[in-house]
């Protein structure tokens, strides 16, 4: 009995010195190459794979407690809730309806301009599992991976505006990187006047700065900014945050931007992955004068059809059929 | 020599998933800065308890995961860890005749150490490091949990046997 618990001091393998030496060249090595290169994305992703039920069931306490107090909040407080939505989703309904004619309009002027057609971006939903642990980084992780669709650099937004982007895809999870990370950018503009400017990160939940305004510019206190859409990450007209305040300091060479993000950043649990369109202008452009010139085609194959006798001269069709189509469409 | 006969292992294997566990709960923000060193303080544990279990290599490999897991660089965590754990085992004859509260002491600067190169390399990777000594939050932290961290997990080795 005595001596099996006897530990065997003396056997060991490589000394500690050797270990030390061995695990820390092979650490250092691991992180260059994943600094630098992109070779062990796959691997990453696939120990994501294990990483990913940790951090669900890390959240599990938190979720089962909001369960519970949904499920035993009163009656009243339900109905008072319920009656708040409704008048919630009149307000809506009335924006909408004027929404429509925007998007309608949005669509024709779009055609005379010959560029995409796009106007709704496809979105998935997905739920936070998860907060990254370091205070000094502004990531979260959420429960789409790559076998939902999820793609690198993919924006995500909530309710109430841009929340960031995503850094890393597990698969079935994703790390988003918020707006507040001191190493996030973003192209913004003030919707009031269009001013560009680049967003930047604090590191400070709550707060992102603005970098090399001038001192000039028309830029104040409430103000919108609205993401530009330059830099094709983000899509453009998304609200990003609103200005806080604006120092100018003549003795520094730019204004002092503060703003606030307008999405609910270190709240919000539900948030959509929006599929921006990953073509460029110039292919935008291309594909849809394509497409507009088969629409043409199209109608004036039908119209030919339709009429018998060709009285109408070829050139005058053209037009006249994208009229039609138009009309067909909508 | 004596063949031993490992008992009960996957108590240290499940105590240090917990640990992981532990390390991305979700908590509120003002405590964020100051969250302990889950897997550091249970691998010190087993490192001082059960050496011939737990050494340098496992340190590593729950390292790696940990930076999977939190994102960073593949090996950051890791030679953190590792670098934690030789500490522990280079004095590992020493840290086991102090009582609690000296070996909280000395831990105060074993975590540190590899806590400032953690600094570096956060830095190193492209990102602002805080201003101020607030990267030492967790390690004060962690120090003080120690005893705490000690008498449960003796208590379970114990109870278990594990060996």
């Amino acid at each position: 009995m005595g001596d099996a618990v006897i530990k065997p001091l003396f056997v060991k393998g490589p000394s500690l010195g050797v270990r030390l030496l061995v695990l820390t060249v092979l650490s250092v090595s691991l992180m260059v190459v994943d600094a630098r290169f992109d070779t062990l994305k796959p691997l990453r992703s696939q120990i994501g794979l294990l990483a990913t039920p940790l951090y669900w069931l890390a959240d599990l306490p938190t979720r089962l407690w909001q369960d519970m107090t949904q499920s035993i909040s009163s009656r009243s407080e339900l109905l008072a809730e319920n009656e708040k939505l409704k008048a919630e989703a009149l307000l809506l309904q009335r924006r909408l309806q004027k929404l429509a004619a925007l998007t309608e309009q949005n669509v024709r002027l779009r055609e005379l301009l010959n560029s995409a057609e796009l106007v709704d971006e496809q979105v998935l939903v997905s739920e936070l599992i998860g907060v990254d642990p370091n205070p000094f980084t502004q990531r979260v992780i959420i429960d789409k991976g790559s076998k939902d669709g999820v793609s690198l650099g993919m924006p995500v937004l909530d309710a109430r505006g841009l929340m960031g982007q995503v850094v890393e895809v597990m698969p079935y999870s994703a790390r988003v990187l918020l707006l507040t990370d001191a190493t996030h950018g973003i192209p913004v503009q003030v919707n009031r006047n269009g001013l560009r400017a680049i967003a930047n990160g604090t590191g400070n939940p709550g707060l992102i700065e603005l970098r090399h305004v001038a001192d000039t510019a028309d830029i104040k206190e409430g103000d919108l900014l609205v993401s530009s859409g330059l830099g094709q990450r983000f899509p453009a007209g998304y609200p990003v945050a609103v200005v806080k305040e604006v120092v100018r300091d003549s003795g520094q060479p730019f204004a002092i931007v503060r703003a606030e993000p307008t999405a609910a950043l270190s709240r919000s649990r539900y948030l959509l992955l929006v599929f921006s369109d990953q073509r460029t202008p110039e292919q935008r452009a291309t594909d849809s004068a394509e497409a507009q010139e088969a629409a043409d085609r199209d109608a004036a194959a039908r119209q030919e059809a339709a009429a018998p006798p060709p009285a109408v001269a070829p050139a005058p069709a053209a037009p006249a059929a994208t009229g039609e189509n138009r009309n067909g469409r909508n | 020599m004596v063949e031993t006969r490992s008992r009960n292992g996957w108590v240290i294997w499940l105590s240090l998933v917990l640990a992981l566990l532990l390390s991305v709960a979700p908590m509120p923000a003002f405590l964020e800065a100051g969250r302990p060193l889950w897997l550091a303080l249970f691998l010190t544990y087993w490192a001082l308890a059960l050496p011939h279990r737990v050494g340098m290599v496992a340190a590593w490999l729950f390292g790696l995961f940990a930076d999977v897991l939190y994102g960073s660089l593949l090996g950051q965590n890791a030679l953190v860890l590792m670098l934690t754990t030789f500490f522990v085992l280079t004095l590992h004859q020493r840290l086991r005749l102090f009582p609690l509260w000296q070996q909280s002491l000395v831990l105060l600067v074993l975590f540190g150490i590899p806590q400032l190169v953690q600094l570096w390399l956060f830095a190193l990777a492209g990102n602002r490091p805080p201003e101020a000594l607030q990267f030492l939050y967790p390690v004060l932290i962690s120090a003080l949990l120690w005893p705490w961290v000690h008498t449960l997990l003796r208590g379970l080795r114990v109870r278990l046997q594990v060996n």
